[in-house]
């Protein structure tokens, strides 16, 4: 018993004695050990602005700034460096960025990432110097186009930052985002959820019409102007008369048009890249593709193809001009080939004859996917003229 | 004067004939790890010599105090305590070196020479006796660290101490800077020491207790039988 007590009060007294040290070398060493991480936190943003120092982490909840930014620290000289955390070909991309005091990118670094091609380490250099804007003109690297564009925007998002930090205001909303608030202020019962409306018939003077997914009315898209339209065709946002009487009856007549499906058995020499065609009422057609892109024509070791083709939805008046183009589904490979799904790529068929329709911007990195959708717009071309009589 | 030969022969014994990395096979796991730079290796051995040192005078002052019971738990505090103070300390003004040894310099407290001359040496030896054994195990670890550093870092990165040697550059045997190549200069040295000390060292007489380089401070039974029967 006293045997026990004895072992007991002397690892106790050791170990108090011991914790006694520690806590004495924890006191002398502690705030040494905080400098060192400080400099050495302070070197690591020093490479991306050079002309800093006296690092200060700034606590970002404050801000409203883009949710790229993980963290944010201002330097004695008035810049700022942030810690940006995107996606590009796969997530967990995350980029270190200095921010001069005249708001223009002083360094850029790749902290870490899973990007496949390596571009990451480099293409910072190319945007240094730039401000908010001019950084627009600093281009993708084909082949890696998520990668340097997600990195693009990411530091874009630093210089709106720094923008936002020194006090001043800056649109942080992305593309959809701001699309989405227009709709919405011009039709605000539509709750905030919209489809784009396929078009099959010529409208005069609209670029797009947007539905609201609850049936409370559409809005139609005139130049830089939202015009939000009721369920009963009744143009509601101020506009001039003429403009709201065109706009209403365009509509009225969109919504009408009812299609009826052709027996495309029936023709000779449609092409087989043709599924199904509709002719609407008011003599237009719409027509349902499939392109050989990448996924039928393509496919090397790194990127197999899939085997798919891609679906296209045109319609077109018929004389042989498209009044719209979708692509409906598409199996391309990731990144790449699959931005013929993008509506900045298929939208620029809009309007498009046979003449011309060849001159859109290809897709970067992606010749055998844009060759394949190219070639079903032409077969959509050819389909309609057979299906008007003529020769394809 | 027999006295003090004895006294520097303790100081002696862990550099040579008593090595803990070479002759005892002690501590090989940071001896693996830390040595593929030298500076690296050369504080790994600074730091459990500091450790060994302080451990040693420390255990052998409370040799009487601490019951035999509950004499695992006291070293491991003790040694635990003087790790983490290094610790702190090579963090605070060496932290290049803190970041070198990464994971290895809190794994001194499981270092298995540090506990072994706790438990074989200074539990049973005098204040001084145990310092001088304790450093002079330090040194022999350092030592032996040290050498096998320079082999990895010459042959294996053509530097040395971190500073480059052009001459070695497209001669570079980078497999002995990974751990497999560890093992290799390991193995080459302890044989080097081996035939070196041939004749000399413990270790080759056959395996039993005379050939034990710690019999002499052992106190378990079969070793205090072969002793008293040399005798």
């Amino acid at each position: 018993m006293i045997k026990s007590v004895k072992s007991t009060f002397v690892l106790v007294s050791i170990c108090a004695v011991i914790a006694v040290m520690l806590a004495l070398t924890n006191y002398i060493t502690a705030p040494i050990i905080i400098k060192n991480e400080n400099a050495a936190a302070n070197d690591a943003l020093l490479e991306v602005l050079p002309d800093g120092g006296d690092f200060e982490k700034l606590d970002i909840s404050t801000f409203t700034l883009p949710s790229t930014v993980t963290d944010a620290y201002s330097a004695k000289n008035g810049g700022y460096v942030f810690k940006l955390t995107t996606t590009g070909y796969s997530s967990g991309f995350v980029i270190m960025c200095g921010i001069n005091a005249d708001g223009t990118v002083s360094g850029a670094k790749c902290l870490s990432s899973t990007e496949t091609l390596g571009f990451e380490k480099t293409y910072g250099k190319e945007l240094v110097g730039k401000n908010s804007e001019s950084i627009e003109t600093v281009d993708t690297i084909s082949g890696a186009t998520k990668t340097t564009a997600a990195y693009r925007s990411a530091v874009k998002d630093a210089l709106n930052s720094a923008i936002i930090l020194g006090g001043g205001s800056v649109d942080i909303r992305t593309e959809e985002e701001i699309l989405l608030d227009n709709l919405s202020s011009a039709l605000p019962s539509a709750e905030g959820k919209f489809s784009k409306l396929f078009i099959t018939e010529v409208l005069e003077g609209i670029d797009a019409v947007y539905t609201a997914d609850n049936g409370m009315g559409s809005v139609c898209v005139v130049g830089e102007d939202f015009i939000g339209v009721d369920s009963e065709i009744n143009v509601i946002s101020d506009v001039s008369a003429e403009m709201a009487e065109n706009i209403s009856s365009q509509l009225k007549n969109l919504f009408a048009s009812k299609a009826t499906e052709i027996s495309i058995a029936d023709y000779d020499g449609l092409p087989s890249a043709l599924l199904s065609a509709s002719k609407t009422e008011s003599g237009n057609y719409i027509l349902d593709l499939k392109g050989a892109g990448y996924g039928i024509n393509g496919g090397n070791e790194y990127h197999p193809a899939s085997g798919e083709y891609i679906y296209i939805c045109v319609s077109m008046t018929k004389d042989g001009k498209i009044i719209d183009c979708l692509t409906v589904s598409e199996e391309e490979t990731d990144g790449i080939g699959s931005v013929c799904a993008d509506e900045k790529f298929y939208g620029q068929f809009v309007g498009k004859t046979e003449e011309n329709y060849g001159d859109i911007d290809a897709i970067s990195g992606a010749t055998i996917t844009t060759d394949g959708y190219k070639t079903a717009i032409l077969r959509a071309f050819q389909s309609v003229k057979i299906l008007e009589g003529g020769q394809g | 004067m027999s006295k003090n030969n004895n006294c520097m022969s303790v100081l002696t014994n862990g550099i040579i004939k008593e090595n803990p990395v070479f002759i005892l096979i002690l501590g090989t796991c940071p001896t693996l790890a830390t040595t593929n730079n030298v500076v690296g290796a050369f504080g790994m051995g600074i730091a459990a010599l500091a450790v060994l040192f302080c451990s040693n005078i420390l255990i052998s002052l409370l040799r009487h105090i601490i019951p035999d019971s509950v004499r695992i738990p006291c070293y491991i505090v003790i040694i635990a305590g003087f790790v983490t103070i290094v610790q702190m300390l090579v963090q605070a003004f060496f932290p290049e070196l803190y970041k070198m040894l990464g994971v290895y310099l809190a794994l001194i407290t499981v270092n298995c020479i540090i506990l072994g001359r706790a438990e074989m040496f200074a539990s049973k030896n005098s204040v001084i006796r145990s310092g001088l054994d304790g450093l002079g195990m330090g040194i022999g670890f350092t030592l032996a660290l040290t050498a096998m550093a320079t082999i990895r870092e010459v042959f294996g990165s053509a530097s040395f101490a971190g500073i480059s040697i052009p001459f070695l550059e497209n001669y570079k045997i980078e497999f002995l800077v990974k751990a497999p190549g560890g093992m290799l200069v390991y193995g080459l040295l302890i044989a080097l020491v081996y035939a070196l000390t041939h004749g000399k060292a413990p270790m080759k007489k056959s395996f039993s207790c005379a050939t034990c380089p710690s019999a002499a401070y052992c106190n378990t039974a079969a070793c205090k039988k072969e002793e008293e029967g040399d005798k």
